[in-house]
């Protein structure tokens, strides 16, 4: 990594003289990890040039998202930094640590794979590159109630880092997870490209906050692979209000009986930012119940899309599965793109989707217009009244009191 | 409701089959020729041939849409249909100088002599040529145009040229560049102004030759404030091989129009029927697509609405059917181009067996509209474990004050409907049909009531054996 510091090194981004100077400088790293990143690195080269007219990206600026050759790896060392390790049960830790300290355990990370919901590229490229990101593990039966913290922050200007962040859960233990992305300035246009992978064993249960606060002028790609087990659950919250474009991809597979998966997000948009939301619930097993929430908001010219599908299998009898978009226009400018789908093979289900795109009702401005309140501050209620239906989902206080904070303060700007 | 051992209903309805002399012929596979031959035959001007031509080449450039349809479209082999047959005749004027062994094929067919005299004016069409043609006087004096794509383009170019082919233009998809390029048959009809048809003018097709594709064109032009409804059922017969149907069908509803298009689609099921529908709507006018289809073994068709002028409504009614070996993709488009337009898609399946119904779906409001406004709705019921459905809609919404709603259910008939009704002495079929018929009852009361009375007894035909 730190050789690629030069800016008159000739290896360009995503070539293979690249590949090999960053093979290179990982050459203490196991034999294993080696391997796995250059399977990854060939997957890229091999779907470098494929998928034009795929349906995972329609509506998508697809060119937003391109990784420009003049980019480089960021050589900050501490982007990903985590809250102290309050509990001796888990394993809390950096990914870069654990490659230097503790490799073995991170062995089976060759067998993860991607949501693989249009973005197969930049996957690979972030398996092959990654070198940063963090690993939890509890043990059986744990309950952890105080929350493991990670902060990420955007690189520096026209720099591109690369995570892989892992989450697993063994049977019977509980914990929460809470997610920043910030930025140090407004101005640096840095890329994060993340992969987070979430196993859950039988019985565990898990509630993850992602806060994505990042400044409007970086790229974001994430890529969410969630695997629940026996009667496992899983709260993931997103809550989005920075970054200049945001590809999403989340994927939650329900492989065993009576798992449960519950996927709020909400985007509040402001100039041109874009989010670009690609979601799959996956009804693997039977008795399964999974319920999606995807709430935008858009000011001036943002724009949000929102491609989501249920699939349920033919194995998966007893399906209960809930899917709902709901958008806010607050600008004749904003754009708001749904794809709500469903793919169903089983006939034991209760199924459903809505989507809807509207501005604010006339009748509920008009409410708070007689009674005194302007107009700006009328609409600014509705629309925090419209998300708080996805804040309130996550359940801890002060972290509401936080969200509402942050999300007040951009419609105030 | 319907008891479906009241009726007499024939199974083997679409067995039917004469052999018919053909008179032209242009063999089997697609080339510059075959097409030359057609345009030839049909003594057309000569624009009409460059038109065949050059759709024929953007035919031949653009790929199949496998990124996002069914793969099951790769199975269909170009080189062995036939793309144009009839018999050297003209469209007859008089059921007299129908030849009887045509007769006969309707009588097999079961449409009596009374419905036929009842109805406003049949253009039956038997294979590719209009065999069969009678024009109610009244229609002629009000002035309404109703005759077939070549008779259109030949006598009424004034009328007919400046739409052919506008709504849908040859390169909008590969199904219709095909169509363009080989069409014969189908309608073309023009309403005058202000002229309200109180009944509905009806066509019949028919396909009766092995690996035969059909490939009617319909162009209805609704001048302003005029209203008509238009009524397409299909039977064909059943075929070892094979048959490709890709029609296009354009409407044009000018300045405060009406114009309702039913289709029946019961093709056998080894027929591809990919079609092209579209409507354009201008200020104030109606349109509705009532869309029902029960057979065929692919179904590709996506009837939609371009709302061109202000207020303008758009409407698809759509029922689908899958039994097994079946695939319903159907769904709707709705393009709002002008402020205060409104459209309503309603949207109901059934799968049955192996059969797969899928609800693909496009509204698009862009940003300098007003006021505009959608609802959709997609309900589907599972008849068998093995029975599959998907919704694939597509929305972008942009603009002030314009609003869209979608909405999907998926559900089964549930164990206690059926057992409520056993105990009260129906069979698990009869109780199932009734289910069936109780899911789809709001959407078919919107059809004529000849039209509704045939749907709920095929939809009693396609249940039979579904159960237990």
């Amino acid at each position: 990594m730190q050789t690629l510091q030069d800016p008159s090194s000739e290896s360009l981004f995503g070539t293979d003289q690249f590949f090999s100077d960053f093979a290179g400088d990982h050459s203490w790293e196991p034999g294993w990890l080696a391997d796995h990143r250059s399977e990854a690195w060939e997957k890229f080269i091999k779907h470098k040039n494929s998928g034009f007219k795929d349906e995972n990206w329609r509506f998508s600026p697809k060119h937003l998202f391109n990784l420009d050759n003049t980019l480089r790896l960021s050589s900050s060392k501490d982007l990903v930094q985590l809250s102290a390790l309050k509990s001796n049960k888990a394993l809390f830790q950096n990914l870069d640590k654990m490659i230097l300290d503790s490799p073995d355990i991170l062995s089976n990370i060759t067998e993860h794979v991607g949501p693989n919901l249009g973005a197969i590229q930049t996957y690979h490229l972030t398996t092959a590159l990654a070198d940063n990101g963090f690993y939890l593990s509890t043990p059986k039966g744990a309950e952890i109630s105080e929350p493991f913290i990670v902060e990420h922050r955007t690189p520096e200007h026209e720099r591109i880092t690369f995570e892989r962040n892992i989450i697993h859960l063994a049977p019977f233990s509980s914990a929460m997870v809470i997610e920043f992305i910030n930025s140090d300035d407004t101005t640096s246009q840095g890329s994060v490209s993340s992969t987070l992978n979430i196993t859950l064993e039988e019985g565990a249960k898990l509630v993850r906050v992602l806060v994505q606060n990042a400044n409007t002028s970086s790229t974001l790609h994430q890529f969410e692979n969630f695997s629940l087990g026996k009667n496992s659950s899983l709260r993931n919250v997103t809550i989005h209000t920075g970054s200049s474009q945001c590809r999403s991809e989340t994927k939650g597979d329900m492989t065993d009986k009576g798992a449960f998966f519950e996927n709020f997000s909400l985007f509040l948009g402001s100039g041109n930012q874009l989010f670009d939301q690609r979601t799959r619930q996956v009804h693997s097993a039977s008795d399964c119940t999974s319920n999606l929430l995807s709430k935008n908001a858009l000011n001036d010219q943002s724009k949000s899309i929102f491609s989501g599908l249920i699939k349920v299998e033919e194995v998966a009898s007893n399906t209960n599965a809930y899917q709902t978009n709901r958008n806010l226009l607050l600008c004749s400018e904003a754009e708001a793109d749904s794809l709500p789908g469903l793919e169903i093979l089983a006939n034991e289900v209760k199924c459903s989707h809505g989507a809807t795109t509207s501005k604010i009702e006339e009748q509920e401005l008009f409410y708070l217009l007689s009674r005194g309140i302007p107009q700006r501050s009328a609409e600014k209620l509705i629309s925090l009244g419209f998300l708080e239906e996805v804040i309130e989902k996550v359940n801890n206080q002060d972290l509401i009191e936080k969200i509402r904070a942050m999300i007040e303060t951009k419609f105030y700007s | 409701m319907i008891q479906s051992t009241e009726f007499d209903i024939d199974t083997e309805k679409g067995n039917f089959r004469f052999d018919t002399d053909y008179a032209f012929d242009a063999g089997v596979g697609l080339n510059a020729d075959v097409v030359r031959y057609i345009s030839n035959v049909k003594e057309e001007k000569e624009w009409i041939l460059d038109f065949r031509l050059k759709a024929l080449e953007t035919f031949l450039k653009k790929p199949l849409p496998t990124h996002w349809a069914t793969e099951d479209l790769k199975n269909i082999n170009f080189d062995v249909i036939r793309y144009y047959l009839a018999k050297g005749q003209k469209p007859s004027r008089s059921w007299d100088d129908v030849p009887d062994d045509v007769k006969n094929t309707f009588e097999r067919l079961g449409i009596p002599e009374q419905e036929r005299k009842f109805l406003a004016g049949v253009e039956a069409q038997f294979d590719s040529e209009a065999a069969y043609s009678n024009m109610k006087e009244g229609l002629e004096k009000e002035g309404v145009i109703f005759v077939s794509p070549t008779e259109g383009l030949r006598d009424h170019p004034e009328i007919f040229k400046k739409w052919f082919g506008k709504v849908i233009p040859t390169s909008d998809n590969k199904f219709s560049a095909l169509n363009s390029a080989v069409f014969s048959g189908g309608s073309f009809i023009y309403i005058p102004p202000g002229v309200k048809l109180k009944q509905p003018l009806q066509a019949y097709f028919r396909i009766n030759a092995e690996n035969f594709g059909q490939f009617e064109r319909t162009l209805i032009i609704a001048d302003e404030g005029s209203e008509v409804t238009y009524m397409e059922g299909c039977t064909a017969p059943k075929f070892e091989t094979s048959t490709l149907h890709s029609a296009v069908v354009e409407l044009v509803a000018l300045k405060g129009s009406k114009v309702q298009y039913i289709t029946v689609q019961n093709w056998s099921n080894n027929v591809y029927n990919l079609v092209t529908k579209r409507a354009m709507a201008e200020e104030e006018a109606e349109v509705r697509w009532i869309d029902c289809n029960i057979g065929s073994r692919l179904t590709m068709k996506y009837p939609g609405v371009i709302l061109r002028g202000r207020k303008a409504r758009g409407e698809v009614l759509s029922i689908a059917l899958s039994n097994s070996g079946q695939h319903q993709d159907t769904g709707a488009k709705m393009v709002h181009a002008a402020d205060e337009t409104t459209s309503n898609i309603i949207a109901k399946s059934i799968s049955i067996g192996t059969g797969r119904s899928s609800y693909r779906g496009l509204v698009r409001m862009p940003k300098h509209l007003k006021n505009c406004k959608n609802n959709t709705e997609c309900d589907a019921l599972l008849i068998n474990s093995e029975s599959q459905t998907d919704t694939y809609p597509a929305i972008t919404v942009q603009g002030e004050g314009n609003s869209v709603q979608h909405e999907a259910t998926v559900s089964k008939v549930s164990a206690d409907q059926i057992f409520y009704m056993q105990q009260r002495g129906l069979s698990e079929g009869e109780a199932m049909s009734l289910c069936v018929n109780g899911f789809v009852n709001d959407l078919i009361r919107e059809f004529p009531m000849e039209y509704s009375v045939e749907l709920k007894r095929l939809i009693d035909m396609e249940m039979e054996g579904s159960v237990g």
